[in-house]
């Protein structure tokens, strides 16, 4: 039982591994030097130039046999013994024992016979297998080449993705309809406040919606943006969010790209106050310092604790937007404040807006 | 003797919304409560336990879903939330009652339909519990098997996030790992996480990282060539930076074959 089966996992794995090792382009190869040495020792043996020949033919293949079977067989090699030399003494040792068995199964051979194909063979065969193992190792670096060069171009693709996909940014609807319901809400009780609160919506919104003409925005915008974000949020929180915007007015007609602001309010309203029962703060600073310009966020909430997992394309597509926008010239920090809460910073190099 | 009802939403203009639309739908209806979170919800459910609990699903701290499962079947629940793919599927799939924001009246007054029907017949509250668990696992983000996009760790005394992308390679030390990253200037910086790379790994991206050792994780993208050393081991150079790093016999076959 035990017996069979393993006779029946060999017969199934054999002939992909014969077809590997007799491969035919090396099987011819093999197969034109072994009856050229046959030629060869022809010429001096005593034997008819057949025999020679097919007893040639026998060595060839034996020794073909153990230099493919010695490629992978054993798997793993001890550290002492390279492979290589495992190979070639593989082959040195098959060649007397094959040309035994070809002289065997032919008959009538001399001694004189015997000699001089084992000498011929073990001339020919130990640079043969080295040329040949020279040249796997050729095409395994060539391979290897190409992988990784199939590899950087596959990056490659999937970056232009992402730069496709952050410049068509989206409304959450979830942000949409929650807003919305607190529209109705004001509405539906008649309060003055709704029709504020509904252009700041409608700013959102034209700023929010994908925008692939505006490559470019000012400052200004950019805090236009997120004020009508933050003033929609404290509708929705009025116990729950505070916030102050500070833009130097030298800086208000610098450049940015776009949702640069938003993106980092959003995060802390999201990640940092919304998940807080007490809620928090938030503080938005836009100062030049040098030839810079930096952008800082800071809020209160509840840290970066509970946000490693959730929080992420919002802030991989901003890294991505100031990389396209100003190369490595950007930075964008993010780092845990005491006592509790997040703070986000940007710089960017000082550039005049084109508006 | 009238029904009673508390309301959970942590946006206050929503839970006044919700009581004025109730009060037309059902004026006979007690709003004995209002919360601000589940925590609260949990405990307005425990000093006046109404016959019927409308739940916001996101609420800060725990959940709409979360106080669901604290009343369990001790209340008729209904589930309000604004739209969300996956809670809605949920609750229209498990046949919950909920309401989706904006709320509309023709919709609510089916709602109140349907607990009258359910109060005057004494009907005990649906058994929810399965779906509950199942309804917290999908909005828990925390559970959603996504790659991991930014690392928390210590750099010096601060503590910052690292994007994954900028990581050359990871290398465990016992319970903490190692992270060989590049700040936005592309120097190349280490930083120590508290947590196993064995851990990390089956979070990380596996087209674009690669356990190459036992005790490495290397960005495919960092590398810039591998030799080959002796006898079954390489060694991969990495892309501006000095150390090499090695291949283990194992892992040899991801740089062999196309």
């Amino acid at each position: 039982m035990f017996y069979s089966q393993a006779m029946a996992t060999t017969t199934a794995s054999v002939p992909s591994g014969f077809r590997r090792i007799f491969a035919w382009p090396r099987l011819r190869f093999t197969l034109t030097v072994s009856a050229a040495i046959g030629l060869l020792t022809g010429l001096h043996s005593k034997a008819t130039l057949p025999v020679d020949v097919l007893r040639a033919l026998v060595v060839g293949c034996a020794v073909l046999l153990v230099f493919g079977w010695l490629e992978y067989w054993p798997r793993r090699m001890p550290k002492w013994l390279p492979r290589t030399v495992l190979r070639l003494i593989g082959i040195t040792l098959v060649i007397p024992l094959s040309a035994g068995f070809a002289f065997g199964i032919t008959g009538g051979g001399t001694g004189h016979d015997f000699g001089l194909l084992t000498v011929v063979a073990l001339l020919f065969a130990p640079w043969i297998a080295i040329g040949t193992i020279l040249r796997q190792r050729d095409a395994f670096a060539r391979e290897q080449a190409l992988e990784f060069e199939l590899q950087r171009s596959e990056f490659e693709r999937r970056e232009s993705d992402a730069r496709l996909r952050l410049l068509q940014a989206q409304v959450e609807p979830h942000f949409l309809f929650n807003t919305l319901a607190n529209v109705q809400a004001l509405v539906d009780s008649g309060s003055p406040q709704a029709s504020r609160v509904l252009t700041s919506l409608i700013a959102y919104l034209r700023a929010a919606v994908p925008r692939m003409h505006s490559q470019t925005t000012t400052l200004e915008n950019e805090v236009d943006l997120a004020r009508a974000y933050l003033e929609l949020m404290q509708m929705r929180m009025p116990d729950r969010l505070q916030y102050a915007i500070h833009l130097e007015p030298a800086a208000a007609r610098l450049h940015c790209p776009p949702m640069t602001l938003l993106t980092l309010v959003e995060n802390a309203v999201r990640h940092g106050i919304d998940p807080s029962e007490p809620g928090g703060r938030i503080d938005v600073d836009i100062w030049i310092r040098e030839d810079r310009c930096v952008m800082r966020v800071k809020d209160t909430g509840v840290g970066l604790r509970s946000v490693t997992r959730g929080l992420g394309t919002g802030l991989s597509t901003l890294r991505e937007r100031l990389k396209l926008a100003f190369g490595g010239n950007a930075q964008f920090s993010l780092t845990e404040i005491a006592p509790r809460g997040v703070c986000a910073e940007v710089s960017m190099p000082r550039r005049e807006g084109a508006s | 003797m009238n029904a009673t009802a508390l309301i959970a939403d942590d946006e206050p203009l929503l839970r006044e919304a919700l009581v004025r639309m109730l009060a037309s739908a059902w004026p006979g209806l007690d709003i004995v409560a209002q919360a601000r979170n589940g925590r609260e919800a949990i405990d307005q459910f425990e000093t006046h336990r109404p016959n019927i609990c409308f739940l916001d699903v996101q609420m800060p701290g725990k959940s709409g879903v979360e106080a669901a499962q604290h009343i369990g079947r001790r209340a008729h629940l209904v589930f309000v939330t604004a739209y969300d793919e996956y809670a809605v599927q949920a609750f229209a799939q498990g046949a919950l009652d909920y309401l989706v924001k904006p709320v509309e009246p023709a919709r609510l007054a089916e709602t109140v339909l349907r607990l009258q029907e359910r109060l005057r017949a004494a009907q005990p509250a649906l058994d929810t519990e399965a779906l509950l668990q199942h309804l917290a696992r999908v909005l828990n983000p925390d559970s959603a098997p996504q790659s991991l996009r930014w690392l928390r760790a210590s750099v010096g005394t601060t503590v910052r996030l690292i994007a994954v992308q900028d990581i050359d390679f990871l290398r465990a030390e016992e319970k903490y790992t190692q992270i060989a990253w590049r700040d936005d200037t592309g120097q190349p910086r280490e930083a120590v996480i508290r947590t196993a790379l064995k851990e990390l790994l089956p979070q990380l991206d596996a087209s674009q990282f690669a356990q190459v050792h036992r005790s490495v994780v290397v960005n495919l993208s960092a590398v810039s060539h591998v030799t080959r050393g002796a006898n079954e081991t390489a060694d991969i150079h990495l892309k501006g930076r000095q150390e090499t790093l090695p291949v283990s016999r194992t892992y040899l076959h991801l740089f062999r074959q196309m």
